[in-house]
């Protein structure tokens, strides 16, 4: 029974009763890109190979004359069409495509790529300069947040007028809350120094590498031991004493006697000759 | 015509110098930035100073501190 049914509706051909998402009726046994046979001059001025057109009216019914007016029409009688002359197609829907036509884009491609590859680099690398330009200013300007301020800097500089220290005095001025013994050397005192033989002392260093110039001598004045105040022009050494535990420094501040490890510190300083000053730090 | 014909020129020269090898783009990129950090920091100083001309310190200051001759 089935199949007689499915052979009843191959001959019976089924209506359309719907239409497929492109618009074309559902018609599953139908072709529906059959299209009439191809007829160059089956277009009705009547010279074609088929001959004259059949169902052109008779003369009598009607027709169109020409006169020194213009065009003449007169009908007489309505005349029948003498046969069906169009073969209809089943609709007229847009013919569904498999692949449709690419429409030609040839009118906006660029006819030199060159520009255009340059110009995309250039932006890029426009792009790349202004992120490095602000990745290098963010970690320079980080990095200068750990700077010192500029009060700070100020503060960190001793100036000290060297002509108002007479020969053989000793000065001690504040520097970075420390006290800072600042000595003017007479000859004598610089050749016990420098005929010291301080490679035999505890923290062996040369008076040349702690004086920069040997009339002056600069040092922090914090004994290395326990950090007191030594008291100058004293000791075993005729250099500096600390009273706390008895450490003794020469004349050239370096430790020679007592718990003391190390010689007193010296600190950065420079001399400004033009104006005959000291500038600790 | 000229012009178009120049920065295509242009155009080929920077492709073939820069960008054509990726260390020789990247180093110039650094290069350009060093360049353009240097310059965008004078241009605002100057700016600034023209903007502020006669209230910062090194505009008015001989107006207080005479130098000893």
């Amino acid at each position: 029974m089935a199949s007689f049914q499915a052979v009843k509706k191959s001959i019976n051909l089924a209506p359309t009763v719907r239409a497929l998402p492109s618009g074309v009726p559902a018609a599953p046994l139908l072709n529906l890109t059959t299209r009439a046979p191809v007829d160059h001059h089956g277009h009705g001025h009547g010279h074609g190979s088929s001959g004259p057109r059949a169902d052109v009216p008779p003369s009598w019914a009607g027709g169109v004359s020409k006169s020194s007016f213009g065009l003449f029409t007169k009908t007489y009688t309505t005349a029948p069409a003498p046969k069906l002359f169009q073969q209809r197609l089943l609709h007229t829907s847009a013919v569904v495509k498999d692949a449709p036509e690419v429409p030609d884009f040839s009118h906006y491609r660029a006819p030199n790529t060159d520009n255009n590859r340059a110009l995309s680099y250039f932006m890029v690398g426009t792009m790349g300069v202004l992120s490095a330009s602000v990745a290098k200013s963010s970690v320079s300007e980080f990095l200068q947040t750990m700077a010192a301020s500029a009060d700070v800097l100020a503060l960190a500089k001793v100036e000290v007028d060297l002509s108002t220290i007479p020969e053989g005095k000793n000065v001690i001025i504040k520097w970075r809350g420390k006290p800072v013994f600042i000595r003017h050397r007479t000859q004598s005192e610089i050749d016990e120094a420098r005929s010291a033989d301080w490679k035999t002392f505890r923290d062996p260093e040369s008076d040349e590498a702690r004086a920069k110039k040997p009339e002056w001598l600069v040092m922090l004045g914090v004994c290395t031991h326990l950090g007191c105040v030594p008291i100058g022009e004293a000791g075993d050494y005729g250099g500096w004493f600390c009273p706390c535990h008895g450490s003794h420094y020469d004349i050239s501040g370096r430790a020679r006697k007592g718990p003391a490890p190390l010689n007193l510190e010296v600190p950065a300083h420079d001399f400004n000759d033009a104006e005959g000053k000291l500038v600790i730090g | 015509m000229s012009v178009s014909i120049f920065l295509k020129h242009l155009a080929a020269t920077a492709y073939n110098t820069i960008f054509r090898r990726n260390s020789v783009y990247v180093g110039s990129v650094f290069a350009a930035a060093f360049v353009f950090g240097i310059g965008f920091d004078s241009g605002v100083t100057a700016f600034w100073d023209s903007w502020n001309k006669g209230k910062q310190w090194k505009d008015i200051r001989h107006k207080y501190v005479q130098d000893e001759e």
